[in-house]
């Protein structure tokens, strides 16, 4: 049940202006009536009756009269009017409010009632009803004050994955609700730490601004830390890291009812080795309503539908067991498709439901293409063996004397991945190599010793080489150390460094395992074979690298086009275009991707007469985000904070009710007065 | 209070003109009383007047001046000739001398006198006996037996001598009356029966005596309606002229309608209690000229004629 609650805009006023008319009014009512004497025959048909009406002489026992209690409603009344209630239970006006409008991808959930059921004239988006309830809070705040004391400053927030402040702290109400309404939605995940955090920045640079150093610090934090008041479902993933200051408020209001919804959380689109020319696709669904779904799945190529499951698909119920939240969940498997050339891979759920943005998944699959490596080793065998049972289409190895020739002779063009198993050329070429033991020869890498009997302390299991290539069982025997700048990734950590880095810079492409395999217990293990599997394909394929992998809404994206690409545009799903600039080496970056789906970017390459296109696809992999039941409370790190609802606190202003029914009351007693007078 | 001027003599309280025509008129009784002396009033009982009423024949030891000597003359046998007898009327007058009658414009009680004055002359210049008693704070105080057309001013001196006070004990003076033996008759109560106690006990101890009761309720203008001139208006405090009880008012509609209500219940139920009784019941505004009251009203209700 929704509590309404009520907070004065201008309390004092109401107070001072009942306390100065109802003290008097009352006294007035303990002055007597000095009456007429009147000797009659005889009192018997006479019975009393007390409408001290006028009063003109003191004093008396205050006697109970109707008009006593007419008068005193109606100054309540009025001086309940001027202190302005609303309907909303955020707490008074004055002071300083931060609003912190979620805008992520749970936020885009469509809504078609309110709370109490009623249905809104046409469906609208959590973000929509946020941005009005922020409208009508701002104009509460600053709009309604008759007799207001008490200015507002306010600053809008808005934030899904990153924070942006989109108005700072002020009163004018047109720049607030332009700000307000400017704000878009996005397919971001929620995380408000940085929302927080830009709000408190922004206070504390004020309050250094007024404090002109006088006061102490306690006096600046109690006095000048605002009410938060956050507009959001209340699915934040830092929700339980968030710490209230002391004195600081924060006011949850609640957007959306909706709960049933569906995703896509996985795509997965391959290419089987044995079947090149073929596209593998798997999904994985996820339910997170509390009942089960059964929804249908469409596979389209570049925007053609190719297949529909045949039987709806059965998602189970989600389900909480210990308080954890455990999404339904369903796998599907489509049959491989034919599909030589390149192709944008998009999986949807048909039905409709609560947010449609998690309704699809896209994958981007690089056109059939089969490697050719190059071995360069010295008497390791394990990784030329490996190798030699790749899938590949060309597998060629030579000495380091026979590479370091073909360097020179730049005659190395031919292979797309080059693998160094435990020797050290004298220099290397642009071109995609996976270094095994001693240190490549490039810039910003540098070994200054060994380690030994080492175990790993860090893996970005996320990165693509480490797909099925668990390395929890590894141990080390000794591994070359090595220091490595800011060009290379670190991809495994040790207890003392580096001990697989990645390099992707344009011209060169680059894994680098910092010990020999046969110093390690690694090639007795199946995730070696995995791993040297995934790192030949991810380095061959690095051109592809970014359309394979995809991207989550709220990143950066990086990208290599051509070196000297002209007229370089990115295509958001959301019809946004923007220009970007490459570099020198064809490198780009743009973003953060608000919006899921696929993205296109246009460029001119060199010498090229029509424009070339690339893809990549944005899909929303958070399951806190498909997760759309608002939540009714927040739990912070230090405290819970009750949600109000936004159905409620748009109820608006209660005062001009209240000031009506002082009239009433005032027409009333005069109709009552009137009534007792004539005679 | 009143503002009417008290009368000092007989003629303040009963005009000349008023007074002549007031000779041709007489109190009539409903009953026939035996009277104590031979008057005006024809009786039930054969008397010594000079209007006929019957014969019957001669017994011995009847008076012989009463034979109807022309019948012997015809039939040769002795008829006495009866005659009526014409007897006196107890009319007795129960003036309420209580304060509450000193109220209105024209006074209740200055009202009260002339009509008793009046009524006394009519009783008077018809040879009947007139009773005078006037009763306040549980006492009555009388004037009896008053017979001829002289006894006038005998009566104006005692209405002049009376004035308003005190509370009105009727229960207890209705008492007095009736256990004071003033002959039965007509008897004339002039009050305003406003008493706090009640009238019904009042009554009831002259009711059930043989009396002829008319029971005038003389009501001041201002009593029947508070809102006339010199009435109650505003915010006043009421102080009963009997028993000086107080009562603050703020006079409004409301309270004047539960005010008409309380005297039309009073005045029914008087009404209704003398009805049951045989007792005639009037309503008489004092605004009403006691001639126009004495001629006419009081003709058509019957006690008069």
């Amino acid at each position: 049940m929704t509590t309404l609650a009520v907070a004065w805009i201008t309390p004092i006023a109401g107070a001072i202006l009942g306390a100065s008319i109802l003290a008097p009014l009352i006294a007035l009512w303990f002055l007597k009536l000095r009456r007429k004497r009147r000797v009659i025959s005889s009192t018997l048909l006479w019975t009393r009756s007390l409408a001290d009406l006028r009063a003109n002489a003191p004093f008396q026992r205050i006697r109970f009269n109707w008009l006593l209690l007419l008068q005193i409603l109606a100054v309540l009344a009025i001086a309940l009017a001027l202190a302005q209630p609303e309907a909303e239970g955020m707490g008074s006006a004055g002071g300083r409010h931060v609003l912190l409008i979620d805008r992520s991808a749970s936020m885009g959930a469509t809504e078609a009632t309110d709370e109490q059921g009623v249905a809104f004239d046409k469906p609208t988006t959590r973000l929509q009803l946020a941005k009005d309830a922020a409208k009508e809070r701002l104009r509460a705040l600053l709009g309604g004050g008759w007799f207001s004391l008490n200015a507002s400053d306010v600053m809008v927030v808005a934030f899904g994955t990153r924070a942006e402040i989109r108005a700072p702290f002020t009163d004018s109400i047109a720049t607030l609700e332009a700000a307000i309404d400017g704000i878009e939605p996005t397919d971001e995940s929620t995380r408000i730490d940085e929302a927080i955090e830009l709000a408190r920045a922004f206070t504390s640079n004020l309050d250094r601004d007024d404090a002109r150093g006088e006061r102490a610090d306690a006096n600046i934090e109690s006095e000048a830390l605002p009410t938060i008041e956050l507009y959001s479902d209340g699915r934040i993933t830092d929700l339980a890291k968030l710490a209230l200051r002391p004195g600081e408020r924060l006011v949850y209001h609640r957007v959306g009812v909706t709960e049933h919804n569906a995703a896509v959380t996985a795509i997965s689109a391959e290419r089987p080795p044995d079947a090149p020319d073929r596209i593998q696709v798997f999904a994985s669904l996820a339910n997170a309503s509390l009942s089960p779904r059964s929804v249908t799945l469409q596979l389209a190529v570049d925007g053609a539908v190719r297949a529909v499951t045949p039987e709806p698909i059965e998602i189970a119920a989600a389900t909480e067991l210990d308080g954890a939240f455990v999404p339904g969940r369903a796998q599907v498997t489509f049959r491989p498709i034919e599909q030589p050339s390149n192709a944008a891979i998009e999986i949807a759920i048909v039905e409709d439901d609560g947010l449609r943005a998690d309704d699809s998944a896209t994958a981007v699959v690089a056109p059939a293409k089969r490697l050719s490596v190059l071995y360069v080793g010295g008497e390791g065998f394990i990784v030329r063996t490996l190798l030699e049972g790749l899938p590949i289409e060309r597998f060629n190895s030579m000495d380091t004397a026979s590479f370091d020739t073909a360097v020179a002779t730049n005659a190395l063009g031919a292979f797309d991945v080059i693998v160094l198993d435990g020797v050290t050329p004298k220099a290397l070429v642009p071109g995609r190599y996976l270094v095994f033991g001693a240190p490549p020869p490039v810039e910003g890498l540098s070994a200054f010793g060994i380690h030994e009997s080492l175990y790993p302390r860090f893996v970005r299991e996320e990165h693509p080489i480490f797909r099925a290539a668990s390395l929890d069982e590894l141990f080390i025997g000794k591994a070359t150390a090595i220091q490595a700048d800011k060009s290379f990734q670190v991809l495994m950590e040790g207890p003392q460094g580096p001990l697989i880095v990645a390099r992707e810079r344009a011209e060169m492409q680059l894994v680098y395992i910092a010990f020999d395999p046969l110093d390690s217990n690694w090639p007795f293990q199946r995730s070696f074979v995995n791993f040297v599997a995934n790192a030949i394909d991810y380095l061959g394929h690095a051109g592809d690298a970014l359309a394979m992998r995809g991207v989550l809404p709220g990143e950066a994206v990086s990208m290599r086009l051509p070196a000297g690409s002209q007229e370089i545009v990115v295509f958001a799903p959301n019809g946004t275009e923007t220009k970007v600039q490459a570099d020198l080496e064809g490198n780009i970056s743009w973003g953060p991707a608000r919006v899921a789906g696929l993205h296109r970017v246009e460029f001119l390459a060199p010498k090229a007469t029509a424009r070339e296109t690339r893809l990549f696809a944005v899909n929303i992999t958070d399951a806190a985000e498909s997760r759309i039941a608002p939540l009714p409370e927040l739990a912070l790190g230090n405290a819970q904070v009750q949600g109000i609802s936004v159905a409620s606190t748009r109820r608006g202003a209660l005062w001009p009710w209240v000031l009506v029914a002082g009239l009433l009351i005032i027409l009333l007693e005069w109709w009552y007065y009137q009534r007792q007078v004539r005679v | 209070m009143s503002s009417t001027k008290a009368p000092r003599k007989l003629d303040e309280l009963l005009d000349s003109r008023l007074m002549s025509k007031l000779d041709a008129i007489d109190v009539v009784s409903r009953k026939i009383f035996s009277g104590k002396l031979q008057g005006e009033r024809r009786s039930k009982r054969r008397g010594q007047s000079i209007e006929f009423a019957d014969f019957r024949p001669y017994v011995h030891g009847d008076d012989l001046r009463f034979v109807d000597w022309n019948i012997y003359g015809r039939l040769d046998r002795l008829f006495l000739k009866m005659f009526l007898e014409e007897e006196d009327l107890s009319l007795i007058i129960a003036l309420d001398t209580s304060a509450s009658m000193r109220v209105g414009n024209p006074d209740a009680f200055e009202y009260s006198r002339k009509l008793a004055m009046a009524l006394a002359y009519v009783g008077l210049v018809n040879q009947h006996r007139v009773s005078l008693v006037g009763f306040s704070g549980g006492r009555i105080e009388r004037a009896s037996n008053l017979r001829g057309r002289r006894k006038a001013a005998e009566v104006a001196h005692w209405l002049l001598d009376r004035a308003p006070e005190g509370g009105s004990a009727f229960e207890e003076a209705m008492r007095l009356v009736g256990t004071t033996r003033m002959g039965r008759g007509v008897m004339i109560a002039l009050s305003d029966f406003l008493f706090p106690e009640g009238f019904e006990k009042g009554l009831s101890m002259v009711a059930g005596r043989g009396y002829d009761l008319f029971a005038l309720q003389i009501l001041a203008p201002q009593v029947v309606d508070p809102t006339r001139e010199g009435g109650v208006a505003g915010d006043l405090l009421l102080v009963d002229s009997e028993s000086a009880a107080e009562v603050e008012v703020t006079v409004t509609p409301e309270l004047l309608r539960l005010y008409r209500e309380r005297l039309d219940r009073l005045c029914g139920s008087l009404r209704h209690y003398c009805t049951r009784r045989d007792i005639v019941h009037m309503v008489v505004e004092t605004s009403t000229p006691v001639e126009t009251l004495m001629l006419e009203y009081l003709r058509k209700r019957g006690l008069l004629r």
